[in-house]
């Protein structure tokens, strides 16, 4: 495993696989300013092989695989010549159509991985009525940076860091900066928060969460609400939810979302079942 | 064969391609997107977009995607 020092390696690596391919394939959607976030965070690191090449990053205490490769053949071949995989904890997510018909999952399988659990996208149209808050409501607020560790701290308490990308101390800074996450505060306890990304006319809820001695006080709804009303030239609105997470679906599907038959497999090797 | 604005539509029926300068900007496409839609150029054009190209300035409208095309070996 060598560390990346710059992202062009990483293209690089991906047009030396896709060059030979005979069908490439992938789990990594690249997006230059976060591929340069991990460089410049020490966080990611490859493995390169003939057909195929591996990107680690750092998560925590696991980290996240990434790979290309020229067909699913050279995948597996390659993925069992990897020393790594067996000797550390490592997760790997496979987006992939509800429908695929060439789906990778049984070469994961095949190579010793299994499914932790499945995410499903939940998409909803931009809608020009949203609701006021009522006037009981707490008005929700955008997070400070003072408020970066009670971030930090209550994702990591309400979510599954292995299944749902947790972000880290730098990532949430960040998304403070730009104003992507809306909190309700009682006195000083962080008691929600609606962490979300929008990037033109789209804009997707990454992490919505009450914690639970407050959860009769109506703040989900009102950060929803808040949400909506500070987006009303979004033309879609999306997110991830835990397949099997039935009373969230049924919230989400409350505001509107319905299932785009897009999954996420989250897989994870031996090392973390063991 | 198919277009590109067909491609796209297939890609993501929701939105009007034709009104956008920068899709990736505009929210139109995802990184999951760019990804599929290469995989689509390469198929329907029978091309191969090399792994540098895989970058958001490349698909930001019709006209970047097309001079693609065209650097990838696609000749109409």
């Amino acid at each position: 495993m060598q560390p990346v020092d710059t992202v062009n390696q990483v293209f690089t690596a991906i047009q030396q696989v896709k060059s030979n391919a005979s069908a490439f394939c992938t789990n990594l959607f690249p997006v230059p300013q976060k591929l340069q976030n991990w460089v410049d965070h020490e966080e990611l690191f490859c493995e390169l092989h003939s057909g195929a090449a591996f990107f680690f990053r750092k998560d925590r205490d696991f980290w996240r695989l990434y790979f290309c490769a020229a067909n699913g053949e050279a995948l597996k071949r390659e993925f069992m010549a990897l020393p790594d995989v067996k000797i550390k904890s490592m997760v790997m997510d496979l987006i992939e159509r509800e429908t695929a018909s060439d789906s990778l999952l049984p070469i994961m399988k095949s190579i010793g991985f299994q499914l932790y659990a499945r995410l499903c996208r939940m998409a909803r149209p931009g809608s020009p009525d949203s609701q006021p808050l009522s006037s009981g409501d707490l008005q929700p607020v955008y997070a400070g940076n003072e408020d970066i560790q009670a971030v930090f701290d209550i994702l990591s308490a309400s979510f599954d860091h292995y299944a749902e990308q947790l972000p880290t101390i730098y990532e949430i800074e960040a998304a403070i900066n730009n104003r992507q996450i809306l909190m309700i505060k009682h006195v000083q306890t962080l008691a929600g928060l609606l962490f979300f990304e929008t990037q033109g006319i789209t804009s997707t809820i990454r992490y919505w969460v009450v914690a639970e001695k407050f959860q009769t006080l109506r703040h989900g709804s009102a950060l929803m609400r808040a949400y909506f009303a500070t987006h009303a030239a979004i033309k879609r609105f999306n997110l991830w939810v835990i397949a099997n997470n039935q009373p969230a679906i049924l919230r989400y599907q409350h505001y509107g979302y319905t299932s785009d038959k897009l999954v996420d497999h989250v897989l994870v090797n031996e090392v973390i079942r063991t | 064969m198919k277009t590109v604005a067909e491609i796209l539509k297939e890609i993501r029926p929701e939105f009007d391609f034709a009104t956008s300068k920068d899709f990736i900007a505009d929210g139109m496409l995802d990184s999951f997107d760019v990804v599929t839609l290469v995989a689509m150029l390469d198929k329907n054009f029978g091309i191969s977009i090399q792994g540098v190209d895989i970058v958001p300035e490349n698909f930001k409208n019709h006209e970047t995607i097309e001079a693609l095309l065209r650097k990838s070996g696609y000749k109409q």
